[in-house]
């Protein structure tokens, strides 16, 4: 069935179609092809084949030629408070943009961001930043030092060390953390911290990550501004291929996946074999899944085609307390203790009510547990009671 | 039959001709499995008797006024693992049942669904999409406005780039839901981007565009705008009627062909710039790092590849013996192109026959191909344990790698974009288990 001679030709078609393509979409990089190539294909900047319009058609699908390139004047102009409300994404300074982009006027110390971190982070991110349990670290000790880890590669040796990949040790820039924090933390409830407030908690992590800015350490005295963040050069910053910031950088990306070696791929139309009989190196052998590998699916794999079975499972309340709960709850107003006191004298109901609906001060709805309000109800009675019933 | 045979049988009359076709279906009914169901001259209960529903009334129309599936297809779902249940099921994803799949579409409820930050369920009404910054006019749309825009309906797969991720050191999961099923495939109704730009005003600096989402996490990605203004889209319609929630409801991003996590859900904002954004997911996450310590920053198409579906570790041969004829049934993709042929090999991918495409041949689409095949003695080809390897090749001359190439360049760290080729090892009892071909 497969051709090569039929294949080529597909090929040369497709080049056809894309001088038309180029010169409607104004294409931003130069059209580079990859080295070795035997024919010449329109690559889009991902190295694939782009399906220009040609006969009111692109790849299989028509297309209505009058919806192209006609100018339909929907919405309307966003005001400035509205631009400004949703526009909080930052880029970091480069030397094509000095200032970066949205990254605001304000600042925060290491210490505040430390007493803020073992408040609404510490639950899942572990001490120090540390993590486990499903949850990202945020630190594994001296970034200059574990960026050099990179280069680990367990290929030969499963028992060797792999590359350590946290903020310190990888992260090319230091906007990402800002943002993100600033966006999407506490993972729960996020939105929620003040610029201040972020900026202290980016110093606490620069600090576990033993970091330096502009030469001097981020030590526990330490207190960082706009104009500091500004100067922060992260160790990993040169460790990412292709260049993606400047101007005109999108012909080298294109040039970049226009090479299938540099992404691990193989091409026949750059040296690749279309190879039929005797393909496998001689080396190798079956591996096998080791020691059951994982299958500990929720649910259970099941093929069978029959009723569901109705029983009502009561569920495990200490499974689900450490499952749910105990991330938040093991340090204060854990299973009966004391703290309760200050909860239970406004009513049970309105307890319950208050977990099942969550409250501003942290408590997210139902814990962020996937609970009947009859099954949280019983969860809450543990709490408070330290008994299962 | 020869022409002789068939006058004959004209001719023959009724009675006869049932007889004949008693004594013909016996035979042809012998040495089947299907016998040893029947009980012994009394025929098959299933037959035999009255069934459950074929004698009372059935529901009436007015019931489940959006259909579900029959109860009996209860196990047909999504499946999650404790290795990926990162923020209390919150960053985490549920796969796609594809041993259960049909065709090239999945059913929405059975799309994979990936999160980081929860499912987040969006008030129609209250839904804003904002493009800013390099365009001669922002602006913001309602979902009434958005759907005005004269659309277009595609098929693509949409594939997490770390489908098959778990796997770069030997095989992990005995199954090809965990295996492969971090992917899915719908048919999209959105608008392009492009389209939206003839009235907004590119201006010629923009290199990149940044896609947000809405939900908690605020989830972005960076895209660059030869993409934008090739194929990407603004999508609200999947397979038919509105995304699911999962899906990003009401409105997502959808790049054809290139990482999932691109094709941002619950979408809220385009904002275009000279200079790339650095998103947590394109930085700390979605990165392929490389032996040479360098990582491939921004990863975009997901490569060739393919799977064999049946017989997989979930549906194995168990059921069939020496001499019955089976189809081996797999899916082939390319976000970079259009699938152009797929490979079969017995022998776990040393060589090779060419297996046969079936169905709509689409562009950044899952493809349907097949093999026949006769199942020998203790399934056993050569007195060796049979090894299904699977290879496709796309319209860009993209082939899939076999283990060994790719950890050649890319080692064993890289997490994302694994599209060397898979195998499934038949075991004389006809059970399936995934197995890797590997030097290393
Ligand atoms: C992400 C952290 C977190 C998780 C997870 C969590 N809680 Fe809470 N919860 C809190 C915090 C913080 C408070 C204190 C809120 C306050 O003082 O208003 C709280 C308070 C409560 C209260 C008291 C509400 C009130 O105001 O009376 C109940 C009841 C409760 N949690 C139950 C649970 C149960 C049951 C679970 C597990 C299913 C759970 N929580 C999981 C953080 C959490
Ligand atoms: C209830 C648990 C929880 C709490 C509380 C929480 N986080 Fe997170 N955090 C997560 C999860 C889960 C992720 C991973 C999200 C993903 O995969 O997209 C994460 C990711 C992060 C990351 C990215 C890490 C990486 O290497 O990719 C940072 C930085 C972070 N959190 C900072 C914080 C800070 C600062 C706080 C406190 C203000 C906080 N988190 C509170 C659960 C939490």
């Amino acid at each position: 069935m497969f051709k090569l001679e039929a294949y080529n030709k597909l090929l040369i078609s497709t080049s056809v179609a894309a001088v038309v393509a180029f010169s409607v979409v104004g294409c931003m990089g130069d059209s580079t092809e990859p080295s070795g190539s035997t024919t010449s294909v329109s690559l889009d900047i991902d190295g694939g084949v782009s399906y220009p319009v040609v006969n009111n058609k692109t790849s299989d699908y028509y297309v209505n030629p009058q919806a192209i390139g006609a100018k339909i004047n929907n919405g309307r102009v966003p005001n400035a408070a509205e631009l400004a409300k949703w526009d909080t994404d930052l880029q970091p300074a480069t030397p094509l943009s000095p200032e970066g982009h949205g990254i605001p006027e304000g600042s925060g110390s290491v210490e505040d961001g430390e007493t803020l971190y073992e408040a609404q982070c510490v639950m899942c991110h572990g001490d120090f930043g540390s993590g486990g349990g499903g949850y990202p670290a945020l630190s594994k000790g001296n970034a200059v030092d574990l960026q050099k880890t990179l280069t680990n590669n367990r290929w030969k040796d499963p028992e060797a060390d792999g590359p350590t990949r946290v903020f310190g040790s990888y992260w090319p820039q230091a906007t990402t953390m800002w943002w993100y924090i600033r966006d999407g933390m506490p993972h729960p409830f996020s939105d929620s911290l003040s610029i201040d407030e972020t900026y202290a908690l980016t110093a606490y992590i620069l600090n576990i990550n033993e970091m330096y800015v502009d030469g001097e350490e981020v030590d526990d005295e330490y207190v960082l501004n706009r104009a500091k963040f500004l100067k922060i050069k992260m160790p990993n910053v040169d460790g990412f291929e292709p260049v993606i910031s400047g101007a005109n950088v999108l012909g080298g990306v294109k040039a970049y996946f226009g090479k299938a070696s540099n992404f691990g791929g193989r091409n026949l139309n750059q040296g690749a074999e279309h190879c039929m009989k005797d393909c496998q190196e001689p080396t190798a052998k079956i591996k096998r899944i080791q020691n059951g590998g994982i299958k500990d699916f929720i649910p259970a794999m099941n093929v069978t085609r029959d009723l569901p079975k109705k029983e009502v499972v009561a569920i495990d309340v200490k499974k689900t307390y450490t499952e749910s709960c105990a991330m938040c709850h093991s340090a204060f107003l854990s299973p009966g203790s004391g703290d309760w006191a200050g909860y239970t004298p406004k009513g049970i109901d309105k307890v319950y009510a208050n977990g099942i609906n969550g409250t501003e001060s942290g408590m997210p709805a139902k814990g962020g547990a996937d609970l009947s309000d009859a099954d949280f109800k019983t969860m809450v009675d543990y709490l408070i009671s330290g008994k299962v019933k | 039959m020869d022409n002789k045979k068939s006058q004959d049988q004209n001719t023959i009359d009724r009675r006869d001709f049932f007889k004949k076709a008693a004594a013909v279906s016996v035979t042809a009914l012998a040495g089947t499995s299907l016998l040893a169901n029947e009980s012994a001259g009394e025929g098959d209960p299933a037959i035999m008797h009255h069934t459950k529903w074929g004698q009372k009334w059935g529901d009436p129309v007015t019931k489940n006024q959006y259909g579900i599936p029959s109860a009996y297809e209860h196990n047909v779902i999504r499946r999650s693992t404790k290795l990926l249940a990162s923020g209390n099921f919150r960053a985490s994803i549920a796969v796609t049942p594809i041993h259960e799949s049909q065709g090239i579409i999945t059913p929405n409820g059975l799309f994979f669904s990936r999160s980081h930050g929860g499912t987040a369920h969006v008030d129609p009404n209250e839904y804003r999409l904002m493009i800013h910054g390099l365009v001669e006019k922002p602006i913001v749309l309602t979902l009434a406005q958005l759907k005005r825009y004269p659309s277009v309906t595609r098929t693509h797969f949409i594939e997490c780039p770390a489908n098959g991720g778990q796997e770069w050191r030997g095989p992990q999961f005995n199954s090809v839901q965990f295996a492969k099923g971090f992917m899915a495939s719908a048919e999209w109704t959105g608008v392009y981007i492009k389209t939206i730009l003839e009235d907004l005003g590119l201006k010629p600096t923009a290199q990149w565009m940044l896609a947000e989402g809405s939900d908690n996490s605020k989830m972005g990605r960076t895209i660059p705008v030869d993409k934008v203004l090739d194929d990407a889209m603004i999508v609200w319609g999947q397979n038919g009627e509105a995304l699911r929630p999962e899906q990003g409801y009401p409105v997502r991003l959808l790049v054809p062909g290139w990482e999932g996590n691109l094709c941002v859900k619950w979408l809220r904002r385009l904002e275009f710039s000279q200079e790339p954004w650095y998103c947590k997911e394109e930085t700390s996450k979605y990165t392929d790092l490389k032996p040479t310590g360098k990582a491939i920053q921004h990863f975009y198409a997901n490569e060739v590849n393919s799977t064999v579906t049946s017989p997989s570790p979930e549906i194995p041969w168990t059921d069939l013996k020496e001499g019955d004829v089976v189809e081996i049934e797999g899916l082939a993709w390319s976000g970079m192109g259009t699938i152009k042929a797929v490979d079969l090999s017995f022998d776990g991918g040393k060589n090779y026959v060419e297996a046969n495409l079936k169905g709509l041949v689409l562009s950044k689409s899952w493809t349907r191909w097949s093999y026949m095949f006769t199942i020998p003695k203790k399934f056993q080809l050569d007195g060796k344990q049979i090894l299904l390897t699977s290879r496709a090749i796309d319209d860009a001359g993209y082939i899939q790698p076999t283990i060994d190439q790719e950890i050649g360049i890319m080692g064993v760290e890289a997490v994302y974009h694994r599209n060397a080729v898979e195998t499934w090892e038949v075991t004389e009892e006809g059970k399936v288990n995934h197995v890797q071909i590997r030097s290393v």
